[in-house]
C-alpha cells in the first residue's frame, strides 16, 4: 500500500467518505432542552459599522488636519462671503446627554462660524465635511434607536459619536483661539 | 444536461436562500427556524464527529454540544462563509473540547463500523465493503492522526485549515497526514491479506 496506485486508491475512498451519517436517534430534543429561550439581541446592521467607521475616520482626519494647521502657523484669512452654514450634529432624538457636556458643546458650537473663518480655506473645508459627515452619522444612529430602543451598542456608537465630535469641536478651538483650555479628554466617557 | 444543470443550480439558489432566512429567524431567537437548521444539518454535522471521535455516543454529545454553541452564537455569524461551513468549524471545536475532557480516549468500545454500515446503505464508500473497513480502520487510529486525516483526507481542508482549527502547526498537521496514511494502508493491507 506504498505505491503510487494505491495512494490513489486510497485518496478515492477518503473522497467518497464524505457522506452524511444520520444519527441514530432524534438529537434535537437533547438540543431543544439546552437553547436559552430568550430573543437574542438583533444583530447590528452593516450600515452601523460604517457610520462606525466613518466617524473614527473624520475624528482622526480632523485631528491631523489640526496638527497640520497648527504646524505651519498659518495666519488669520477671512472667511468667504457665502459659505455653507456648518451645523453640529443634532442629537434631539438621542438620549438625555448629562448636563456638563451639552454645556460644553453648545460653548464650543456657538462660537465655530467664528472660529472656522480663521482658518485657511483647505482646513476649512476639510473641517467642514467631517463635521457634516459626522452628523449624518449621528442622524443615522438616532433613526436606528428610534427603531430599536434600549440597544446598548447602538448607544454606545453614538456616544462615541458626541466624543468624535467634541474632540473635532475642542480642536477647532484649541488652533484658531488663544489662552483656550485644552480639549476634553477623550478617555472621559460621557454618562448618559 | 443544461436543463438539469439550470434546475440544478436554481434548486441550491433557493436552497441557500432559505438558509439564510432560517439563520436571520434563528439569531432573532426563534427555536423553530434552528430546529429546521438542525434537521438540515444534522447529518453533515453528525457524520463529521463519529469520524472524528470514532465512537457514537461520542459523537451524539458532540453534535449536541455543537448545535447548542451555533444557537448560542448565532448573533455572530457573519455570513461571509457559509452556515454549514461555520457549523463545520463549530463540531470541530466540540470534538477537541470533547477530547480534552476525555483524556483523548480514542472510542474502542462501541466500534462505529456497525453505524457506517447502517447509515451508508447507499454505498456512499463502494459496494465491497472497503469503504467499511476503511471507516473502521480510521476509527482505530491514534486521535491526532485521526483528526488530520478526517479534515485533510476526506473533507478536504487545507493543511493550512486544518492546523488553524486543531490548533497544531502546519508541518505538524502534514507529519500526522502521513503517519496516518501510512498506517491507514498498513491496516488495510492486513485486513486483505487475512480475508
Amino acid at each position: 500500500m506504498t505505491h503510487p496506485e494505491s495512494d490513489r486508491r486510497l485518496d478515492d475512498v477518503l473522497q467518497s467518505m464524505r457522506g452524511e451519517i444520520e444519527p441514530g436517534r432524534d438529537l434535537w430534543p437533547g438540543i431543544e432542552s439546552r437553547l436559552e429561550h430568550r430573543p437574542l439581541r438583533p444583530r447590528w446592521p452593516a450600515w452601523a459599522w460604517q457610520a462606525a467607521a466613518a466617524v473614527a475616520l473624520v475624528a482622526v482626519s480632523s485631528l491631523v488636519t489640526a496638527a497640520f494647521v497648527r504646524q505651519w502657523s498659518v495666519p488669520v484669512v477671512q472667511a468667504p462671503a457665502a459659505r455653507p452654514r456648518v451645523v453640529p450634529a443634532s442629537y434631539a432624538s438621542g438620549p438625555a446627554l448629562n448636563a456638563d457636556y451639552e454645556a460644553a458643546r453648545r460653548q464650543l458650537a456657538a462660537d465655530l462660524e467664528q472660529r472656522l473663518a480663521t482658518l485657511p480655506p483647505s482646513a476649512r473645508q476639510k473641517l467642514e465635511a467631517n463635521l457634516a459627515e459626522m452628523r449624518r452619522a449621528a442622524e443615522e444612529i438616532n433613526a436606528a434607536l428610534a427603531r430599536q430602543p434600549g440597544d446598548a451598542l447602538l448607544e454606545e456608537l453614538l456616544m462615541n459619536t458626541y466624543q468624535d465630535e467634541l474632540g473635532v469641536l475642542a480642536s477647532v478651538k484649541q488652533l484658531t483661539g488663544t489662552g483656550v483650555g485644552p480639549a476634553p479628554a477623550r478617555q472621559e466617557k460621557i454618562r448618559l | 444536461m443544461a436543463g438539469a444543470a439550470n434546475e440544478s443550480e436554481f434548486e441550491r439558489a433557493r436552497r441557500v436562500a432559505e438558509e439564510r432566512r432560517l439563520v436571520e429567524s434563528a439569531a432573532q431567537g426563534s427555536s423553530g427556524a434552528f430546529e429546521r437548521l438542525y434537521r438540515l444539518h444534522a447529518g453533515k454535522v453528525y457524520g463529521l464527529c463519529l469520524r472524528m471521535t470514532g465512537h457514537r455516543e461520542t459523537a451524539e454529545d458532540c453534535t449536541q454540544e455543537a448545535f447548542v454553541q451555533a444557537w448560542r452564537n448565532l448573533a455572530r455569524f457573519e455570513a461571509r462563509s457559509s452556515f454549514g461551513t461555520w457549523l463545520h468549524r463549530i463540531a470541530v471545536n466540540a470534538v477537541l473540547a470533547q477530547g480534552r475532557r476525555r483524556g483523548e480516549r480514542v472510542g474502542a468500545e462501541a466500534s462505529i463500523e456497525d453505524e457506517i454500515g447502517e447509515t451508508l446503505a447507499d454505498g456512499t464508500v463502494g459496494d465491497t465493503g472497503a469503504g467499511m473497513d476503511v471507516e473502521a480502520a480510521i476509527a482505530g487510529l491514534p486521535a491526532g492522526a485521526r483528526h488530520v486525516l478526517v479534515l485533510a483526507g476526506v473533507y478536504g481542508y487545507s493543511h493550512e485549515e486544518t492546523a488553524e482549527m486543531l490548533g497544531v502547526a502546519v508541518g505538524t498537521c502534514k507529519a500526522q497526514l502521513h503517519r496516518a496514511r501510512q498506517l491507514l494502508g498498513q491496516r488495510l493491507a492486513a485486513a486483505e491479506g487475512s480475508r
